[in-house]
């Protein structure tokens, strides 16, 4: 874990408010693509968080602009298998049309301009990345990413007290 | 010298392609093809599970037309049970209706994807512009007003299908003999009137018949250029109800030639009887063809554009006056020019709406009877469903074991069925575009990808596909020396 990480990492608690919004990325039915919806898991049984609005979802699409419109702050959490990324790593998201787009992919960075061309707004919002290692078509979360997901919540119950 | 053009991959379609175009020493095209280099899988993962667990597996191919492959599975499982149109003991009336709901929202949230975010750009911007341009992005920064519209279609869509679905993707309400919810009064009222940040039914047909403008008002400028693209005869096959019109969730297949003669016309059950399926070592995408025809003369086309060449009439009035638009344009023959396949979409893209609208002001949709259990005695073991999926004819067929595990499953989907009208649009793009030219621009380049979007394939629904692949751009000479590299994306 690099001291940049901890340098991006607010108190989660932060994120405790009803018009936040905390969402998880991924598909459990893909392996380590089952991260976004573990942690999210971890939230909801632990009660941490629990004024936000927590929702799970496969793919970000186009009108999640709409949605983050709605709200101050968003946390989304995903899956990475970025080399450079060792545990996990959390980042401020710049709004970015960066023409990555498909209808079956397209970045938190543009789904952030969209709000602000199309609502004239810009939500505070951060993404959660865990390393994955696994992404072929059977469910369970491979034993290194089970690893990075508890070293992500340990930190991030660390850094609440 | 001669030169072999690889365009890999092929940008804003689902899942992974690419495109090769052999070049002569005089850089005129000798051929060109679209290879699938996915590999099929799901087909495969299905075996040995409980035969109800298909269509929630089935469903997870794809995240765009899941509740295709969802009603799909289901009419299959309708039919493992004892239940369904071809046993005379078909689900209720509000099962069905409720199960086509949910299949003409996904229907117009498909099609609104694929037009707004794929098509439009390049007919606003053209083939030429630069890539940051033409697409979803370049249309934001440029009419911000239009994308907010098309995001509140999406949203309306998606909560059609959470309302009937129980989720926005990947929900599960269909059931072996009917569904397991109906659609409460107030969400009806609340997708017919709209609320705060949710618009209106009326608000949708507005806003599909400005979409619809938009490829009148593109064709009226590039007329030329939209009609001879990629244009060549082919096949069309469609369900059609009794009345010979399209039926997106049952009825029989009917295959129409160039004269809309019926070529072959049967209940999808005998599609084994009438169908093969040809295989080439460059793509793992197979070939459908009619067999009464063979491999050359039997290909079909299937979407929107092979929807509206085969259907007679619509019974909705905005749509069916759009229509009529449509087949006045190619004087009552069937339409071959691959872009008008996007004004076809956009056709449909109105006809969902409207056929949405008839259904939400049903109170069927809101009776109790929604499963038929049959006996355990009626148990058959083996099923096939089809429906019109929005890229085209969609077929399920499982077998299953006493034990009820799955023992085999054979998915043949719209993009499949596609593919040799696909290889067929790339040679003629390749031909116009290509032919003579010593520099490949991007935007020639491009040519070739537009013609392969009108069908809106997902090569991951086609080759049912697992991990992922590295894709690049490579250009060789006649003797197989690379020449040129590129990545994409």
């Amino acid at each position: 874990m690099s001291l940049e990480i901890k340098a991006y990492c607010p108190n989660l608690t932060t994120f405790n408010t009803p018009t936040s919004l905390i969402y998880g990325i991924g598909n459990i039915g893909r392996q380590d693509d089952g991260l976004g919806w573990a942690f999210i898991d971890w939230l909801t049984k632990e009660s941490i968080l629990s004024k936000a609005e927590t929702m799970k979802h496969y793919q970000l699409h186009l009108e999640d602009a709409d949605l983050i419109s709605h709200k101050k702050r968003v946390l989304f959490i995903d899956a990475t298998k970025e080399a450079a990324v060792e545990t996990f790593e959390f980042v401020k998201i710049e709004p970015k049309l960066d023409f990555t787009f498909t209808s079956h992919d397209i970045s938190i960075a543009s789904i952030l301009a969209t709000c602000n061309l199309c609502f004239d707004y810009i939500p505070e919002v951060y993404l959660l990345k865990i390393k994955g290692y696994e992404w072929e078509l059977k469910e369970g979360l491979t034993d290194k990413a089970i690893e990075n997901l508890n070293i992500s919540k340990d930190y991030f119950k660390n850094i609440q007290k | 010298m001669g030169k072999k053009i690889i365009i890999d991959p092929v940008t804003r379609v689902e899942g992974h392609g690419k495109v090769t175009v052999h070049l002569d020493d005089n850089n005129k095209v000798i051929d060109a093809k679209l290879h699938v280099v996915e590999f099929r899988g799901f087909e495969k993962f299905v075996q040995g599970r409980p035969y109800w667990e298909a269509p929630m597996l089935l469903q997870r191919i794809c995240g765009i037309c899941f509740v295709s492959h969802h009603l799909c599975g289901a009419k299959v499982l309708d039919d493992m049970i004892g239940v369904g149109h071809s046993t005379g003991n078909n689900i209720t009336v509000t099962a069905e209706k409720l199960r086509r709901l949910g299949h003409y929202a996904q229907q117009l949230q498909s099609h609104v994807t694929a037009y707004f975010y794929l098509i439009v750009p390049e007919m606003l911007f053209g083939m030429d512009a630069p890539p940051e341009q033409r697409n979803v992005l370049g249309l934001l920064e440029t009419n911000p007003e239009m994308v907010k519209r098309v995001v509140a279609l999406r949203k309306w869509g998606q909560e059609v299908i959470k309302a009937v679905l129980g989720k926005k993707m990947h929900g599960i309400s269909s059931v072996p003999g009917g569904v397991n919810q109906n659609l409460s009064v107030e969400a009806r009222d609340r997708l017919l009137n709209g609320e705060e940040g949710l618009i209106s039914m009326d608000e949708v047909i507005d806003y599909a018949q400005d979409g619809l403008k938009l490829f009148y008002d593109f064709h009226k400028k590039n007329r030329e250029e939209v009609d001879t693209f990629g244009e060549f005869e082919a096949l069309n096959l469609s369900l059609v109800d009794e009345k010979g019109n399209v039926d997106y969730y049952h009825g029989k297949m009917r295959i129409v030639d160039n004269d809309k003669n019926i070529v072959e016309e049967f209940d999808y059950h005998e599609y084994l009887d009438f169908f093969s399926e040809g295989t080439e070592e460059w793509s793992y995408m197979k070939f459908p063809f009619l067999k009464s025809l063979g491999r050359e003369k039997g290909s079909v086309r299937v979407g929107p554009l092979g929807r509206l060449n085969v259907t007679k009439a619509y019974s909705t009035p905005l749509a069916q006056e759009a229509l009529e638009r449509f087949h006045h344009y190619t004087k009552g023959k069937s339409n071959n020019k691959t872009l008008h396949t996007n004004w076809a979409r956009a056709i449909e893209i109105l006809h969902s709406a409207e056929l949405i609208k008839e259904l939400l002001n049903d109170t069927d949709l809101q009776k109790d009877s929604l499963i038929l259990m049959p006996p355990k005695t009626d148990w058959t073991g083996e099923g096939i469903g089809v429906v019109e999926a929005p890229r085209g004819t969609l077929l399920h067929h499982y077998k299953a074991n006493k034990e009820g595990n799955i023992t085999f499953a054979n998915l043949v989907v719209a993009t499949t069925q596609n593919n040799t009208v696909m290889n067929r649009t790339v040679r003629s793009v390749a031909d116009k575009y290509l032919n003579g030219n010593d520099i490949i621009t991007e935007g020639m380049m491009n040519a070739i990808e537009v013609g392969i979007r009108a069908y809106d394939p997902c090569l991951s629904c086609a080759t049912h596909a697992v991990g992922q692949m590295p894709l690049v751009v490579t250009i060789f000479d006649a003797k197989g020396n690379k020449i040129d590299e590129q990545i994409k994306n």
